[in-house]
């Protein structure tokens, strides 16, 4: 009867495919019957003779062609949930490293008998999961094999193949109504997981919906669960491997612990577990995950920004120091432009003086070359413009001396962003301490402490004062 | 204030040279348009002209700079009390989500952004507050001496 099945759907697997081809189909065929050796490129073989990418490989003999496809079908299907370790598809690799076998509902009871011999185990694991998702299906006679732990895979991997269908939603009719909870749930999955993973995820189901429309249900949910499975695992890797990795680990770990009869499985379990699933916990964890660490970063960085904040704990208290330390340097804002408002019209005119010669000097200091010229002499740069600077009248000269200063700052600042300050700064090189530098050289110019600028800063100074004077007026 | 970046920072150093420069150039085109200006308006054109040189050095990378040009570009005389300042309002009850909403309200752009974004957003605006606080700062204590 599975002959029937098989061969029945076999050839009807050409006309309905749409990339599947009669060549595919042999390539199926031979990786059906490459389970029997069980060699890992076989199984990628035949997994990608599935997805329809070609890659025949030799067939080996099978002793019962049609019960032994079959459940090499199946076993294939545990093979890709389980991931055993010799099996260690693509997507098991990718998705979390195979070493171990990425654990799962299906591997736990696999896995030992898995690395003895590869198709036993996948025999009852395909009847378990095969039984339980047809109980009605001619597989019946796999039953038998079942163990409690193949049979906990086997509710699982009813939940996966019948999930299957019901996602694809155009065999459902074949399918059995006992599981429309995983279907939903494999829905759900589809759903988040398109937010994320979605991209490689579509593609590959179309070509095999149209093959598994003419087939039989049994190779439908069958491949269909490979199919999704295997598209589970390629879009794992499609997307970042790195980060993805540790948020599939900790999620596979909590499918492990939510899933009723699975171990707590090492991180590999987790692709398995959230393609069998397809709950939206899984797209959810996964994306929880990497969302939780993003902000946790930002949050550090916030901590060291904000001062004060490294011994508060907790993101409620982060959060809220850090509005109070940004609506406090607002009201710095709002403070200091309203001094600088009070104190600006003694300043309006050096601004303006000011303005002119920033504006010529800052287009021509903006690149490098201007800086050599100023590299130097940075405090006697304003004094070289002295006698510039004299030939005005007194206003200009007083707004050149107290311009100097700013634009010679202006002008470092502006030419020399960050390196020389340190040289004129602190190492820290902060705005304000080199402002502090600049303006201590300034204030020293105007008490004319400076013996270089003694009569210019003197006459600066009074200049200045005589400035302030006039506008205070 | 650090030099470091935050994560996804398009510009690991803060342009101070270019806040300087931003910002001189508009306190002086404050100065030079309205001396005879009342003190508060002259003091809030000065908050715009802060605001908006450090939009202007911080560039387009970001979200709040560009919502703080925009803001300032389109109708400077509408616009210019609007310019993200909620400062004086006391703290509320704190709720996880009060407290993002005060977030998104204190950081220009921030009603749009995910948490996330937001939190990233908020960095570089705190980093960019911080350098025009100390020019400002440091203009006043030049300009006192």
């Amino acid at each position: 009867m599975e002959k029937d099945l098989f061969y029945g759907g076999a050839p009807k697997w050409v006309p309905g495919a749409g990339t599947t081809s009669a060549s595919e189909l042999t390539e199926l065929n031979n990786g059906f019957l490459n389970l029997s050796t069980w060699d890992q490129s076989n199984f990628d073989s035949a997994l990608s003779s599935l997805v329809s990418s070609p890659s025949p490989s030799p067939s080996s003999s099978s002793p019962a062609l049609d019960n032994f496809v079959i459940r090499e079908l199946i076993g294939r299907l545990g093979t890709i949930c389980s991931a055993s370790g010799d099996a260690s598809p693509t997507f098991a690799g990718s998705g979390g490293g195979s070493g171990s076998g990425p654990t799962s509902c299906y591997s736990t009871p696999l896995s030992s008998p898995r690395s003895t011999s590869p198709p036993a185990p996948f025999a009852p694991a395909a009847t378990s999961c095969f039984g339980a998702a047809r109980p009605a299906a001619p597989p019946q006679q796999f039953g038998g094999a079942d163990t409690p732990g193949r049979l906990s895979r086997a509710s699982s991997s009813r939940s996966l193949l019948a999930a299957g269908p019901d996602d694809e939603d155009e065999s459902s009719s074949s399918v059995p109504d006992g599981a429309p909870k995983p279907g939903n749930a494999r829905k759900r999955k589809g759903g988040p997981k398109g937010k994320q993973k979605e991209p490689p995820f579509p593609p590959s189901p179309a070509p095999t919906t149209t093959t598994t429309t003419t087939t039989t249900t049994i190779t439908t949910t069958t491949t269909k669960a490979q199919q999704r499975d295997s598209n589970a695992k390629r879009s794992k890797p499609a997307n970042a491997i790195g980060p993805e990795a540790q948020n599939e680990d900790d999620a596979g770990e909590k499918k492990g612990k939510e899933s009723n009869a699975r171990p707590p499985e090492p991180p590999k379990d987790y692709i398995h577990v959230r393609a069998r699933r397809g709950q939206a916990t899984d797209s959810h964890s996964l994306a929880e995950r990497v969302r939780r660490e993003k902000i946790s970063e930002r949050m550090k960085f916030l901590q060291d920004l904000v001062p004060g904040c490294n011994k508060v704990t907790g993101k409620a208290v982060m959060l809220d120091e850090i509005i109070n330390y940004v609506q406090s340097l607002q009201r710095q804002v709002e403070f200091l432009s309203m001094k600088l408002a009070t104190m600006n019209p003694r300043l309006e005119f050096n601004m303006d003086n000011l303005l002119p010669k920033d504006m010529h000097q800052e287009c021509g200091t903006m690149p490098p070359p201007v800086y050599p010229l100023e590299a130097a002499p940075t405090r006697t740069f304003p004094f070289s413009h002295q006698p510039q600077g004299h030939h005005h009248p007194l206003q200009s000269v007083v707004n050149n001396g107290i311009e100097m200063p700013l634009s010679s700052s202006l002008h470092r600042s502006l030419s020399m962003p960050l390196p020389p300050l340190d040289g004129f700064a602190d190492a820290s090189s902060q705005l304000g301490t080199f402002w502090e530098d600049d303006l201590q050289s300034v204030v020293q110019m105007g008490f004319g402490q400076t013996k270089e600028a003694a009569t210019f800063s003197s006459q600066s100074l009074h200049g200045r004062h005589d400035v302030d004077i006039s506008h205070e007026d | 204030m650090t030099a470091t970046g935050s994560p996804g920072n398009p510009n690991p150093n803060l342009s101070k040279p270019m806040l300087v420069h931003h910002f001189l150039r508009a306190l002086a085109r404050v100065n030079r348009a309205a001396p005879k200006q009342s003190h508060a308006r002259r003091s809030r054109r000065i908050r715009c002209a802060a605001y908006a040189s450090m939009a202007a050095a911080a560039g387009p990378g970001r979200r709040w700079s560009r919502v703080l040009l925009r803001r300032l570009r389109s109708s400077p005389s509408s616009h210019r009390r609007r310019i993200s300042v909620r400062v004086a309002r006391p703290p509320r009850i704190a709720t996880a989500s009060s407290r993002v909403e005060t977030l998104r309200r204190l950081v220009p752009g921030g009603r749009s952004l995910g948490y996330c974004s937001l939190l990233e957003e908020t960095a570089d605006y705190v980093r960019w507050l911080d350098a025009q606080v100390q020019l400002m700062q440091s203009l006043v204590d030049f300009f006192s001496s």
